[in-house]
């Protein structure tokens, strides 16, 4: 047997017969379990509620009666976000976010009732999902494992025998890598089994998945040679200890806590309440259909006049009412996009200042790769508006040129007792209206998405191969 | 004309500082195969540098250093596979037994063997039946210096350099020791012993050289039935010592 897999072995049994690193490694990996099963099934609940919500709002919206297309546009519906299947490893701002949205005429709501606004406290300290455990806790297990690898050798003097035993200072420090991280190895496998249950679902992808497997996978490799990088520059194993516990305490608890807070501060955003006076304020100076003075709705009049050749609205072959509120939706929806961009704009710039300060963090770059990769991030947070905004606006315009072609103008002003009956349109309509269907990402696109964080990560662990090596050649000297 | 013997240990015009401090001054000696050479010296003389610069992980400044024919900084690894070491504070790993521990250094050093050779040399070193399979966490000084002689022997490599061994030991293990050491002796094996121990040195040492600010100040071999003049080696020990 090599040098190498001899002190990869003696590394293993000294762990082994260390009852308190045995106990560690075991709750950690009872903890995986426990992070994995409870996040799948939390998540199995969560998509189930969101399904049966789903399903209980199209029933609703369908089984209206007959009645004025205007009504419907107002009686609106409920949609939900469905959750991906990685969304059970790493449910990553799901859980902040809202995932269920009101669609309805003439407003652009948000999106509400994220997991923290209906759950205890203890959420927002995160959840036990694999992915944090794999992030936060397994790092603490290797350091608590590996701290002393080589600084322990040099305290008690064992380093250079062992080294004139034969073994060069690489197979020492190979060696110690190679029993660290096959025990990273071991804490990451329980996370592991999770992607196994994740695999066997509908709408699993493979891309993702490989990156995510790959990120961790570095990630925890990383800690491994860092730890080891520390165990060979510090005289004292608890020299070493409180080193590696300031690096973790800083890259994975304070750097991702301070990182929105600066990037917030960076790039302030306004509030929903101010962003909702904001939009008033303009909607008022948008003026209004039903003001005949209004100079935008007096050329669009004329405008659709000369389009059909006629010189009263009256005598449009088209209900004029129903036009009408199709411009209507079509000003105030390109004043609430201009608004969501805005926001949207702000929210990047921010995500962009907490990317650059992730670079300083292995823990950032990762929990960014990760959800990104599993299509719980800000970027998929989005694309659910952004899909519902699209839907929002076709369902709209949908009845609105219901109501232009379906009601009569005559009817739609009449005020006689059966009037109300006339505006009516037949409530097949509302049936064969399409359903929302979120529309995720392929797999490639999931995955290109985490490329940069792991890019990150990559460059980390290259950063510290290459400390480790300078740290290496001076094994041993005086 | 007998063929003059071997040097497996050899040191000449070595020198070596640290910083402005010369720590080893045109140090020369010579052990040759089957010779027990002990280096007295006062505290700072340079003897653990000697030994450093030896195991290689010190490099002289001038002069050239040989072990087994080789170099010891530019062919670490090669010479390090012919040498054994014991230092003063004999450095083992507590959570493996005293057996675990020979079979993972011997194997460590590319050359296993079972387990009937290791108790075997465990018992040549006088250590108790008892203590072989207990972990090293309750072993005195004298048990786990059994211990790595016991590996030592069991190397059989031509050179052991010795740093303080009778450091703490009582005299019934010294003697002991030493009796270890002759048996070395007699197997070819160039032993280097750096020491304070004037009394062990005599008894077992075949020639003793004195170091004084990093050089070769005074070398002695043993003649006759009576080896060494004991008396005038106390006075020029204590002399070296006062002066230091």
């Amino acid at each position: 047997m090599s040098p190498t897999l001899l002190i990869a072995r003696d590394e293993l049994r000294l762990m082994r017969r260390n009852r308190v690193a045995v106990i560690a490694f075991v709750l950690l990996v009872l903890l995986t379990l426990t992070a994995a099963v409870t996040a799948w099934s939390h998540q199995q609940g969560i998509a189930d509620l969101r399904q049966r919500h789903q399903t209980a709002a199209d029933s609703a919206f369908d089984a209206q009666p007959n009645r004025h297309p205007h009504r419907v546009v107002h009686y609106g519906t409920f949609i939900f976000r469905p959750l991906g299947p990685l969304a059970a490893f790493d449910p990553g701002v799901d859980a902040f976010t809202g995932n269920s949205m009101f669609l309805e005429g003439h407003r652009q709501n948000t999106a509400n009732f994220g997991d923290v606004r209906q759950s205890s406290l203890l959420i927002r300290f995160g959840q036990l999902t694999p992915a944090f455990v794999l992030q936060a806790v397994a790092p603490l297990l290797l350091i608590f494992l590996g701290y002393g690898a080589i600084a322990r050798e040099r305290e008690r003097g064992t380093l250079r025998p062992l080294m004139l035993q034969g073994a060069s200072r690489g197979q020492i420090v190979a060696g110690k890598l190679g029993g660290l991280g096959l025990v990273a190895l071991l804490a990451g496998l329980p996370a592991m089994l999770g992607f196994v249950l994740i695999a066997g679902q509908p709408g699993a992808q493979v891309e993702p998945m490989a990156v995510i497997a790959l990120g961790y996978g570095v990630y925890l490799a990383l800690w491994a040679v860092l730890i080891l990088l520390v165990s060979a520059l510090v005289k004292r194993s608890r020299d070493a200890l409180l080193a590696l516990l300031a690096l973790w305490a800083v890259l994975v608890v304070l750097l991702p806590r301070i990182a929105p807070d600066m990037a917030g501060a960076a790039v302030p955003l306004d509030n929903r309440l101010q962003t909702d006076i904001a939009v008033a304020r303009d909607l008022r100076t948008m003026g209004g259909s039903h003001n005949p003075d209004d100079p935008h709705f007096a050329r669009f009049k004329q405008a659709v006049l000369e389009r059909y050749g006629v010189g009263r609205i009256e005598d449009l072959p088209v209900n004029y009412k129903g036009l009408l509120g199709m411009e209507g939706e079509r000003l105030t929806s390109e004043l609430f996009n201009r608004y969501a961009a805005e926001s949207y704009d702000a929210q990047e710039r921010q995500n962009g200042t907490v990317r650059a300060i992730g670079v300083l963090s292995p823990a950032m770059a990762l929990r960014a790769m990760s959800m990104a990769a599993a299509g719980t991030d800000f970027a998929g947070h989005r694309r659910f508006l952004e899909q519902a905004e699209a839907y929002r606006y076709d369902l709209i315009q949908r009845l609105n040129r219901l109501q232009a072609n379906a009601v009569i103008y005559a009817d739609d002003t009449a005020q006689d007792p059966d009037a109300d009956r006339r505006k009516r349109v037949a409530a097949d309509y509302w049936q064969a209206m399409p359903d929302f269907t979120f529309r995720q990402p392929d797999g490639l696109t999931l995955a290109a998405a985490a490329l940069p964080s792991l890019g990150v990560l990559i460059l980390w662990l290259i950063a510290a191969g290459g400390g480790l090596l300078f740290a290496t050649r001076r094994l041993g000297a005086r | 004309m007998p063929e003059p013997a071997s040097a497996s240990i050899e040191l000449s015009g070595v020198s070596l500082s640290y910083g402005a401090h010369r720590v080893l001054d045109g140090l020369a000696l010579r052990v040759d195969r089957g010779m027990i050479y002990a280096l007295l010296g006062g505290n700072g003389a340079g003897k653990s540098t000697t030994l450093s610069v030896l195991l290689g992980f010190a490099k002289p400044d001038a002069g050239a250093v040989r072990v087994a024919g080789l170099d010891p900084v530019a062919k670490a690894d090669a010479a390090r596979q012919r040498i054994a070491y014991l230092p003063e504070n004999v450095a083992l790993y507590e959570h493996l037994t005293a057996i675990e521990n020979a079979d993972y250094l011997l194997a460590l050093s590319g050359e296993p063997k079972p387990r009937e050779a290791i108790v075997g040399a465990f018992g040549a070193a006088g250590l108790q039946e008892r203590a072989w399979d207990q972990q090293l966490g309750g072993f005195s000084k004298g048990m786990r210096q059994k211990v790595a002689i016991a590996v030592a022997l069991l190397r059989e490599v031509p050179v052991l350099l010795l740093d303080e061994p009778t450091s703490g030991l009582d005299p019934r293990a010294t003697a002991d020791f030493n009796g270890l050491l002759a048996a070395v002796r007699e197997r070819g094996t160039a032993v280097l012993m750096v020491t304070h121990d004037l009394m062990s040195a005599v008894d077992v040492a075949d020639r003793i050289g004195f170091i004084d600010a990093g050089r070769i100040v005074d070398e002695v071999a043993a003649e006759g039935a009576e080896r060494f003049d004991l008396r005038a080696l106390h006075d020029r020990f204590a002399n070296d010592v006062a002066a230091a």
